[in-house]
């Protein structure tokens, strides 16, 4: 849409970047490089192992937790980018009367401090004997996604005009055309960016989910913070050295694929 | 309508998913929620298939937030493992089914120390699993004087390599016992004065930790601290220049217990895996794989040397004569709270 | 405009639910007392509140302020050009880096965290390094620390900050570069003048959520700065968890939502006034 025109990159920059992302990458390198450490307790080094790889795959709770943490963390991905984006979308157009009220509404889950959100759910759940499980913390997730997503796309409407969406529907779209063709194409970056978020906040959350969690709905982060006490051991290195390598190439390969298909405009329109 | 039709279709996805998790064999189930790798899981897969049940394991980090999570009512638990400071408020606040003690006959072959002990009389409610003692490890490399008393860390030369749990009642605890008090004193003077003394020693404090103490004294960022001697044991095997002593003036005693929530549906067959793991032979093998110390006097027979000649999991009896048990303080804990908050803030 | 409300109902109900009528129970446990057991007992009182108004928790409550300050600039200013220099790369290549950013923050925090122990102790990565060139000869105290806290914050927020200012850029009206370049203006005075006003929805989202995320944000003070500082979010966990003291812990996460809501609403008049104002100058 908008690839010409863009100005070379200043080496300065380009410079900057490279450090910044550097910086980012230094911790998770040393993440890597101690996932084949031989210290059960992960302290200092003493000496290269493979077993943690090995052990990790044997290893029962962990992997329910991971399943637990990505069934968790793509719905309430799902759920939250729908409504964020919903209710970006539609305070646009409201009175701004209500829509203060409203926006202070979406605000809350960002504000409120994560124990208070968790001890609260718990005794509303509690209250009206809803088991304790993955919905749960489901449903927890979504509550807190929701206002991330929805104060990112809002940020990429605040600037945008309405002019386009106004002449297509006087070239007679319907409200769902104009919707699917006009608006979200232009929204589709803040929509992407909200959904990675609500995706990173929902794998990474402790507090809110230890809250919420039932006998069978152990997060990864949940275990994590449990191994404390005894000391992490070098398999969740490894485990997060799987993650990265696993999430970095379903996207590499995404990406290739979409590239070798149609050309950019379909693929400016996908994730990935 | 076409949105409203496609967000219909994502919420019933949605349930399905979560209904289908949900739906797990009609095999008996005992929920148990514990500390993350308190048990060695070849015990628990040998407990599943001896009465064809699954174990479903559930984790907590620390004793508040099993608390705060049972009060709130998230309490479908069948088997929680509290320290024993926590038994005495859960008792208090009615939050544990009594055990049936005929159902457990093993507990027999536990220590006195630890049948009818102060935070539960008559063991009532709970049973011990593990124990430890809170004392000085320090390196030798820097601290070459060894350690005698509590007012060794005072010391000048330990000056930004000081290392104190991070928790109220043990330290202010541990300061009492410095001046020859209880570690679970009432008296607001004694509190405030053991406080102040605290004061002077904060300067000297590299961090206040608890979870972590053990790799911060391994890689010999911190010379001299307070650790729980199953900690200690720990510290040791991965440093060999690190040692441990239980200070003249004594130090506190701890254990994490079993015991079973009111409102359980299982209690049987809690008790039966109590039983299981109080077995001689059974807990032998658990408490060789975890490393902590073992309650069981009877499973002597069955530990290895290695184990057995341990000095910070067997503690000594002379040691042990020196040790006290921290008690709940009331409302006194508001203060023990406020004046933490004010040492560790440096205010 | 019905419409436009059919649409946020779901939603508005949705937080209604999980979030104000647990709020409403809490605020109302703000106002009441507790037993020594550490039980809520039913009857009224403003002591908790009073409670804060004391320079134990006041000065508590400035230090964590100060540190979402600190936290927000260095974070601003580090991710602004990244998130730049993204947004002039090709629509593939932006997505690439977005994802590049992010992944790192799929690894569990308290991993990341304890990642910069390793680099950071005293027999840690950097300090061997420094003193295998001949830069210093003893080891650096660099961990526990309020350095340690604020470069654990920065880190761990960063991606908050590139992603919402990535959003805004990417929707630059390209078009009004070129005319100031066409017109002679240099490269720095048409990033002045008209990226940077056109971008300032993103720096306000972006800030806002550094800046409240790290006033909520309690294990970088344990695990970096060694438990030493406290911020006013450890006080409330504690009050929850160790102090068993619910109502105080209520009425400090109130006092904390209200001034919170606060600063949002001062960041978002700021906000208006100068979009008003930005408009204002290109008619």
């Amino acid at each position: 849409m908008k690839a010409a025109g863009k100005g070379k990159q200043h080496p300065l920059l380009a410079f900057h970047s490279a450090l910044l992302i550097l910086f980012i990458y230094v911790p998770v390198l040393m993440i890597v490089i101690y996932s084949f450490n031989d210290s059960r307790i992960n302290s200092n080094w003493s000496g290269f192992t493979l077993k943690w790889y090995g052990s990790l795959f044997d290893n029962r709770q962990v992997m329910e937790a991971l399943g637990n943490s990505l069934t968790i963390a793509v719905i309430s991905t799902v759920v939250s980018t729908v409504f964020g984006t919903m209710a970006a979308l539609a305070l646009r157009r409201m009175a701004s009367r209500k829509k203060k009220g409203v926006i202070g509404l979406l605000y809350l889950p960002i504000i409120v401090p994560d124990i208070i959100m968790g001890l609260s759910l718990l005794v509303l759940f509690s209250q009206f004997q809803v088991p304790l499980g993955k919905l749960t913390v489901i449903i927890a997730h979504i509550t807190f996604s929701i206002s991330y997503v929805y104060v990112i796309v809002s940020s990429r409407l605040a600037n945008m005009g309405k002019q386009l969406e106004e002449a297509a529907s006087d070239l007679g779209a319907s409200p769902w055309q104009t919707f699917r063709f006009v608006t979200l194409p232009s929204i589709w970056p803040g929509v992407l960016a909200g959904a990675i978020m609500a995706f990173t906040l929902s794998i990474d959350d402790f507090m809110i989910s230890f809250f919420v969690a039932g006998p069978n709905s152990t997060t990864l982060p949940i275990y994590i913070y449990g191994l404390v006490k005894r000391g992490i051991s070098p398999e969740i290195n490894a485990l997060c050295t799987l993650m990265i390598i696993v999430s970095v190439a379903l996207i590499v390969l995404a990406q290739w694929l979409l590239n070798r298909g149609n050309g950019n405009e379909r693929s400016s329109m996908l994730p990935f | 309508m076409n949105k409203k039709k496609w967000f219909a279709v994502v919420l019933a996805g949605m349930l399905a998913l979560t209904a289908l998790a949900g739906c797990s064999s009609k095999q008996e189930t005992l929920n148990l929620y514990s500390w993350a790798d308190n048990f060695d899981m070849d015990m628990i897969k040998q407990f599943e298939s001896e009465n064809n049940v699954k174990v479903n394991y559930a984790i907590f980090a620390n004793n508040e937030e099993l608390l705060a999570k049972l009060k709130a009512g998230g309490a479908n638990y069948d088997l929680i493992q509290p320290s024993d400071y926590m038994v005495a408020s859960m008792i208090k606040q009615d939050l544990l089914e009594p055990l049936d003690l005929n159902q457990i006959p093993n507990f027999q072959y536990a220590a006195d120390r630890f049948k009818n002990p102060e935070f539960d009389p008559g063991n009532k409610y709970s049973i011990t699993y593990t124990w430890g003692v809170t004392g000085i490890a320090y390196n030798k490399k820097y601290v070459k004087e060894t350690p005698a008393s509590w007012s060794d860390l005072w010391k000048e030369e330990y000056k930004g390599k000081v290392l104190l749990l991070d928790d109220n009642r043990e330290i202010i605890g541990m300061a009492l016992k410095k001046a020859g008090k209880s570690n679970s004193s009432q008296a607001e003077a004694d509190i405030h004065a053991a406080a102040d003394d605290l004061r002077k020693l904060v300067p000297s404090v590299l961090a206040f930790d608890t979870d972590n103490i053990k790799q911060k004294m391994i890689a010999e960022e911190g010379w001299i601290g307070t650790v729980w001697s199953g900690d200690a044991a720990v510290i040791a095997a991965e440093n060999p220049d690190v040692a441990y002593v239980v200070p003249e003036e004594g130090g506190t005693i701890w254990s994490d217990n079993y015991a079973i929530p009111k409102g359980t549906k299982n209690k049987e067959l809690a008790q039966k895996f109590i039983n299981f793991m109080l077995d001689p032979e059974n807990s032998a093998k658990n408490y060789e794989s975890i490393g902590y110390s073992n309650p069981i006097v009877k499973a002597k027979e069955f530990h290895s040397k290695e184990y057995l000649d341990n000095p910070m999991i067997n503690l000594s009896e002379d040691e042990l004569k020196r040790t006290e048990w921290l008690i709940d303080v009331g409302k006194h804990l508001q203060l023990y709270d406020r004046l933490w908050t004010e040492l560790k803030s440096g205010r | 405009m019905k419409r436009s409300f059919g649409i946020i109902a779901p939603v508005v109900l949705w937080l209604t639910v999980f979030l104000v009528v647990p709020m409403v129970a809490v605020i109302a446990v703000s106002f009441m007392q507790r037993d020594e057991l550490g039980n809520v007992v039913y009857s009224f009182t403003l002591d908790n509140y009073a409670r804060f108004f004391d320079p134990l928790y006041l000065g508590i409550y400035w230090d964590t302020l100060w540190l979402s300050v600190l936290t927000t600039a260095i974070c601003l200013l580090l991710s602004y050009p990244l998130a730049y220099y993204i947004s002039n790369a090709s629509p593939n290549r932006q997505k690439l880096w977005l994802i590049l950013i992010t992944v790192p923050f799929w690894i569990n925090f308290l991993i990341r965290t304890y990642a910069w122990v390793l680099l950071l102790r005293t027999q840690g990565v950097v300090n061997n390094a420094l003193i295998d060139i001949g830069l210093i000869q003893e080891p650096l105290q660099m961990l526990y620390t309020k350095g340690a806290v604020l470069l654990g914050m920065v880190y761990t927020f960063i991606p908050y900050m590139v992603l919402p200012i990535y959003v805004a850029l990417e929707q630059m009206d390209n078009r009004l570069l070129d005319a100031a370049s066409d017109l002679g203006a240099t490269r720095w005075k048409s990033f002045w003048h008209i990226t940077l006003p056109q971008t300032k929805s993103g720096i306000m989202t972006g800030s806002v959520l550094v800046f409240i995320t790290t006033a909520g944000m309690f294990v970088v003070t344990d695990i970096l700065g060694g438990a030493k500082a406290q911020m006013l979010s450890n006080i409330i966990q504690n009050q929850f968890l160790g102090a068993r003291d619910w109502p105080y812990g209520s009425a400090l996460s109130v006092l904390f939502v209200l001034s919170s809501l606060i600063i949002i609403g001062l960041f978002n008049r700021a906000l208006r006034s100068s979009y008003e104002a930005s408009k204002e100058a290109r008619v």
